[in-house]
C-alpha cells in the first residue's frame, strides 16, 4: 500500500436529471495493481469508468493522475496521459480495417499529415509478436468474429503504452480459452507496472486475476478489501446489501406460486430468431411472475419484442391460449391480451409532453369514443381511479408526463395495461432508474396483478429484483434461454453463476 | 487499399451503359457525344466527389447547389460591377464556398442540427442571399452584358488530345475539356486525402462510429467542419466552371444539383450510413448518371421524364444501399451469437 496512486477518484458524483449515478465516490488503483471493481446493474461502475475516460464529466469531484489533477470530460487528454479503456460495447469502426482500428485516432504520420502506414504495420506487427496474438492486419472488422473484435479492442488499449488499462465486462463475450488468454495478457502487462480495473459479473475470474476490489452499490462504493482477504459469499453479500437478504428472507415467507393456476397462458416452443436468440422453451402460466435475467446484450429485450410482435421470429412456435401465434405487429398481441411495458420508458413507452390521463389512456382509446368523438369525461373518469389505486404522486391526471418522477412515470406505464386487465403482462427492466419507495409499489401492483390471475414475465438484471418478486427465475446466456428454477429452491450465487455462463 | 466488389461492379455496370446505349440511341458513341458528357458531367463529378465528405462522416449537404448560385453570383458582381481581375476573383470565389461550406459544418457540429435540417436551412438562406446580392437586379442592363475576363471565361477550354497523341488519324478523339482535368487533379487529390492521411483516417473513423472516434481523442468537430467546408469548396469549382461556361451567371444557378450529386455519390457507393466509400465510386457515378440522361436524350425522351428518372435511379441507389445497411448488421448479430 506504499506506492503511491497512479489513479485517484475523490469524491465524485455524477447526476443524470433526478437520477444519481454514482455518489461521492473515492476510488484509487496503484501501478502493477489489478483492481475488480464489482457490483450489480446500475451500480454505477460503468458511469465510474466514464469518468475516468473522459466520456462524461463528473457533476462533483475530481481525478488525479500522478497526483496532478486531470481534466475533466476529455478523451484525448485522459488518452494522453496513459488511461486506455477496454470498452462493453464495441467502441471499433466496423468499416476499417484492424489495422486502422489499433491506431484509430492517433496514426503515425509524416510530413503533411500522410500516414505513415509502414511504421503503423511495423509497430502493430511487433505488438503482435510480443503478446502472441495472431490476426489478419487488413481485415475488416465488421466480418471479423466478435472473439476476434474484442482482442481488437485489447490490441488498440495495449498500442497506447497505457498506464492504465480499464476494462469494462472484457470477456462477456469470449470463450473459455480466450479468458485465460486475456488473464495472461493482464498478468504480463502487471509485471511491467501497468495498473488495471476489471470489471466483471464472474467471480471466478476476480478471484483468478485480480489483487483488490472495490465493491460499489446504489452508485456508492460501499466496500475495499484485498483479494486474499475475503470470501465468495461475503462478496456476494455486500454486492446485493443487506436489504435483499432482508428482503428475500421476507419473499420467503410471501408464497410464491410456481406455475401458478396451473393454467398455460403462453408457451414457446424452440422460438428462434436467427442470429439473435436460439430454441427458447418456456411456459408461463396465470398466476404467476416468471422472471427472466442474464447480462446485458442476452437478448431478453428482443425475445420480449417478438414475443409482443414488434419483431418476427424465424423459427418455432408461439402458443397463447393453447392456440398458435405468430403477431404480424403489436395490435394482435394486445387482442389476445397481451400488455407490454418497455425498457426505455421515454423512447419506447410515454408521450412525454401529453397528460397522465393521455398517457393512461393510451393502450385503451377504443373504449373511450363515440363514432369518431373521444369522451374526456369518461377517460378522466378511468384516469382518477386508476392514479388512486396505483397511488401516482400527485394525483391530478392533468399534469404533463415528463413532470413526474420516475417512478410515477413507471406506474402511468405499467398503469396504462391495466386498464386492459392483461391475460399476459410482459415487462422489460420494470425499475430503471426507479427510487426504492416506487419499486415497492411496483413489486405490490405486480403481485396484485399476479392474484388477479394476470401471467406475468419479467426481464430484469437486478437480482434483488428477480429474488423479491419471482415465482420463477429463467436465466439467459447469449441468446439462450439455459434454465429456469424455482425461485424458492435456488441460491443467489448460483444464478450469478448461470449468468456468467458457468456450467449449472 | 483493397478494391471493393462494389468499385468492380460499378465499373462493369458502366460499362454496360455505355455499350447499351451505343447500340441502341443514335450518335451515341460519337466524339462529339463523349465531348457533351464530359463537359456536360465533369463538374457533376467535382459535386458528387464534395458530397462524399459529408456523406462519409454520415450527413448530407443539401446547401450545395444554393452555394453553387450564390458563388456564381459573386463572380458576377466582382467582375461586371466591381471589375475585379480574375486572378483575385477565383480564391475569393473559392473561399466564399469554402465558408458557405464551414458554416453547415458548425450549424452541425455546434447548434447540433440534424445535417438534412442545417442544410435545408441554408439551402433556403444562400439561394435567397444569392436573390440579394444579384448584379442582375440591382445595376439594369448588367444581365445581357457576357463575361469576358480571361481568367473565369478560360476555364471554358477545350484540348485536342488526340491531336497531341497524333492518333486522330485512327479514330476521332473528343475534345477533352479543361473542367475534365479539373475534375482528374481534384479526384488525384481528395483520393489521397481520405485515403493516405491521418485527415482521412479520423473522416472514416467519425463516419464509421462517432463515439469510438470521441473517444479515440479525435477531435470529431473539427473533422465534421472541415468534411462541410470540403463540400463548399467543391461547389465552388463547380460555379466557377458553369460560370465559364455559361459567361453569365443566373440567381437560379446549381438548382437542383445536390439532387444529381446525391445520387452519383450514393451510386458510387458511399453509404449514408457513414464510414464507407472513396472518391472513385461518387466521380464515376456522376459521368454513369450523365451517360444514361445523355442516352435518354438521344432516344428522344422528354426532359421530365429525366428527371423521374434521376428520382427513381436515387432511390434505386438508396434502398441498396438500405438493403447492404441491414446486411452488415444482421452479419454482426450472427458473429455475436456464434461467440455465444
Amino acid at each position: 500500500m506504499d506506492a503511491p496512486a497512479i489513479l485517484r477518484g475523490v469524491g465524485l458524483t455524477k447526476i443524470y436529471g433526478n437520477l444519481v449515478a454514482l455518489r461521492d465516490a473515492d476510488f484509487s488503483l496503484r501501478p502493477g495493481e489489478v483492481r475488480a471493481l464489482i457490483g450489480s446493474n446500475g451500480a454505477g461502475k460503468s458511469t465510474l469508468i466514464k469518468v475516468f475516460t473522459g466520456a462524461i464529466a463528473p457533476t462533483l469531484g475530481r481525478v488525479e493522475i500522478d497526483g496532478v489533477a486531470a481534466p475533466l470530460g476529455d478523451p484525448s487528454e485522459m488518452i494522453r496521459r496513459g488511461i486506455a479503456c477496454i470498452y462493453q460495447h464495441s467502441n471499433l469502426a466496423p468499416a476499417m480495417s484492424v489495422l486502422d482500428n489499433i491506431f484509430l485516432g492517433r496514426q503515425p504520420t509524416r510530413r503533411f499529415g500522410f500516414v505513415d502506414s509502414a511504421r503503423q504495420r511495423r509497430e502493430a506487427r511487433a505488438l503482435l509478436e510480443r503478446h502472441r496474438i495472431a490476426i489478419d492486419l487488413d481485415a475488416t472488422v465488421g466480418n471479423l468474429p466478435t472473439v476476434k473484435q474484442k482482442e481488437v479492442e485489447i490490441l488498440k488499449a495495449l498500442a497506447l503504452d497505457a498506464r492504465v488499462i480499464l476494462m469494462d465486462e472484457p470477456t462477456a463475450w469470449l470463450a473459455a480459452s480466450e479468458v485465460a488468454k486475456l488473464h495472461d495478457t493482464i498478468r504480463m502487462l502487471k509485471t511491467r507496472a501497468v495498473g488495471i480495473v476489471y470489471i466483471s459479473h464472474v467471480l471466478d475470474e476476480i478471484f483468478a486475476v485480480c489483487d483488490t476490489m472495490t465493491i460499489m452499490r446504489d452508485g456508492r462504493v460501499i466496500a475495499e478489501s484485498a483479494v486474499a482477504d475475503i470470501d465468495r459469499p461475503r462478496v456476494v453479500h455486500l454486492m446485493v446489501g443487506e436489504k435483499l437478504a432482508r428482503e428475500s428472507a421476507e419473499a420467503a415467507h410471501e408464497k410464491r406460486h410456481p406455475r401458478g393456476t396451473g393454467e398455460i397462458r403462453m408457451s414457446a416452443r424452440d422460438l428462434t430468431k436467427r442470429g439473435v436468440f436460439t430454441e427458447v422453451s418456456f411456459d408461463l402460466h396465470a398466476g404467476e411472475i416468471l422472471c427472466i435475467t442474464g447480462l446485458i446484450g442476452s437478448k431478453r429485450t428482443e425475445l420480449l419484442r417478438t414475443l409482443f410482435g414488434c419483431d418476427r421470429f424465424d423459427g418455432g412456435t408461439l402458443q397463447i391460449d393453447g392456440r398458435t401465434a405468430a403477431f404480424a405487429s403489436p395490435t394482435g398481441a394486445i387482442a389476445a391480451g397481451v400488455g407490454f411495458v418497455p425498457e426505455d420508458r421515454h423512447r419506447e413507452g410515454l408521450m412525454l409532453d401529453m397528460t397522465m390521463t393521455e398517457n393512461l389512456a393510451m393502450a385503451t382509446l377504443d373504449r373511450f369514443h363515440r363514432g369518431l368523438m373521444l369522451q374526456r369525461r369518461r377517460m378522466s373518469e378511468a384516469a382518477r381511479q386508476a392514479i388512486a389505486s396505483l397511488s401516482i404522486q400527485p394525483p391530478d391526471g392533468s399534469r404533463p408526463v415528463k413532470l413526474l418522477s420516475g417512478g410515477n412515470q413507471q406506474k402511468v406505464l405499467v398503469g396504462k395495461w391495466l386498464n386492459r386487465a392483461p391475460r399476459i403482462l410482459i415487462l422489460d427492466e420494470p425499475t430503471v432508474g426507479v427510487d426504492v419507495g416506487a419499486k415497492a409499489e411496483i413489486y405490490r401492483i405486480l403481485r396484485r396483478e399476479r392474484e388477479r390471475g394476470a401471467a406475468i414475465l419479467v426481464v430484469s438484471s437486478d437480482l434483488e429484483e428477480v429474488f423479491t418478486i419471482a415465482d420463477r427465475i429463467g436465466v439467459m446466456v447469449a441468446g439462450r434461454l439455459v434454465r429456469i428454477h424455482d425461485a424458492d429452491d435456488c441460491r443467489l450465487q448460483d444464478i450469478v453463476r448461470e449468468i456468467g455462463g458457468a456450467a449449472a | 487499399m483493397t478494391i471493393r466488389p462494389a468499385t468492380v461492379a460499378l465499373v462493369l455496370f458502366f460499362a454496360a451503359t455505355l455499350a447499351f446505349f451505343s447500340v441502341s440511341a443514335p450518335r451515341f458513341a460519337t466524339a462529339t457525344n463523349y465531348e457533351n458528357l464530359m463537359a456536360g458531367f465533369s463538374f457533376v463529378a467535382i459535386l458528387a466527389m464534395g458530397q462524399a465528405f459529408p456523406i462519409l462522416v454520415r450527413g448530407i449537404d443539401l446547401s450545395i447547389g444554393a452555394i453553387v448560385g450564390l458563388v456564381g453570383m459573386v463572380v458576377f458582381d466582382l467582375t461586371l460591377i466591381f471589375h475585379v481581375p480574375g486572378y483575385v476573383i477565383l480564391p475569393v470565389a473559392l473561399v466564399v464556398g469554402m465558408l458557405a461550406g464551414a458554416l453547415n459544418g458548425v450549424l452541425v457540429v455546434v447548434l447540433r442540427l440534424q445535417p438534412f435540417i442545417a442544410t435545408l436551412a441554408t439551402l433556403a438562406a444562400y439561394r435567397g442571399l444569392t436573390y440579394t446580392i444579384s448584379g442582375r437586379q440591382l445595376v439594369p442592363g448588367l444581365s445581357t452584358t457576357p463575361i469576358t475576363d480571361r481568367w473565369i471565361v478560360g476555364i471554358e477550354n477545350y484540348f485536342d488530345v488526340g491531336g497531341w497523341l497524333g492518333v486522330n488519324k485512327l479514330l476521332a478523339m473528343p475534345w477533352f475539356p479543361l473542367s475534365f482535368f479539373i475534375m482528374l487533379a481534384l479526384f488525384a487529390l481528395f483520393q489521397t486525402l481520405v485515403l493516405a492521411t491521418r485527415f482521412g483516417r479520423d473522416l472514416y473513423a467519425v463516419g464509421g462510429n462517432y463515439e469510438a472516434a470521441r473517444l479515440a481523442g479525435i477531435n470529431t468537430g473539427r473533422v465534421i467542419i472541415t468534411a462541410y467546408a470540403l463540400s463548399g469548396l467543391c461547389a465552388a469549382i463547380a460555379a466557377l466552371i458553369m460560370v465559364a461556361r455559361f459567361t453569365t451567371a443566373t440567381e437560379a444557378l446549381g438548382t437542383g444539383s445536390e439532387l444529381t450529386a446525391i445520387a452519383a455519390a450514393v451510386i458510387g457507393g458511399v453509404s449514408l450510413a457513414g464510414g464507407i466509400g472513396s472518391m472513385f465510386g461518387p466521380a464515376l457515378g456522376a459521368f454513369l448518371l450523365g451517360a444514361v440522361l445523355l442516352g435518354l436524350t438521344l432516344q428522344g425522351v422528354p426532359q421530365f421524364v429525366q428527371q423521374i428518372i434521376t428520382g427513381a435511379i436515387l432511390l434505386a441507389a438508396v434502398g441498396y444501399d438500405r438493403l447492404l445497411v441491414v446486411r452488415r448488421q444482421r452479419r454482426l448479430a450472427a458473429n455475436l451469437a456464434q461467440a455465444g
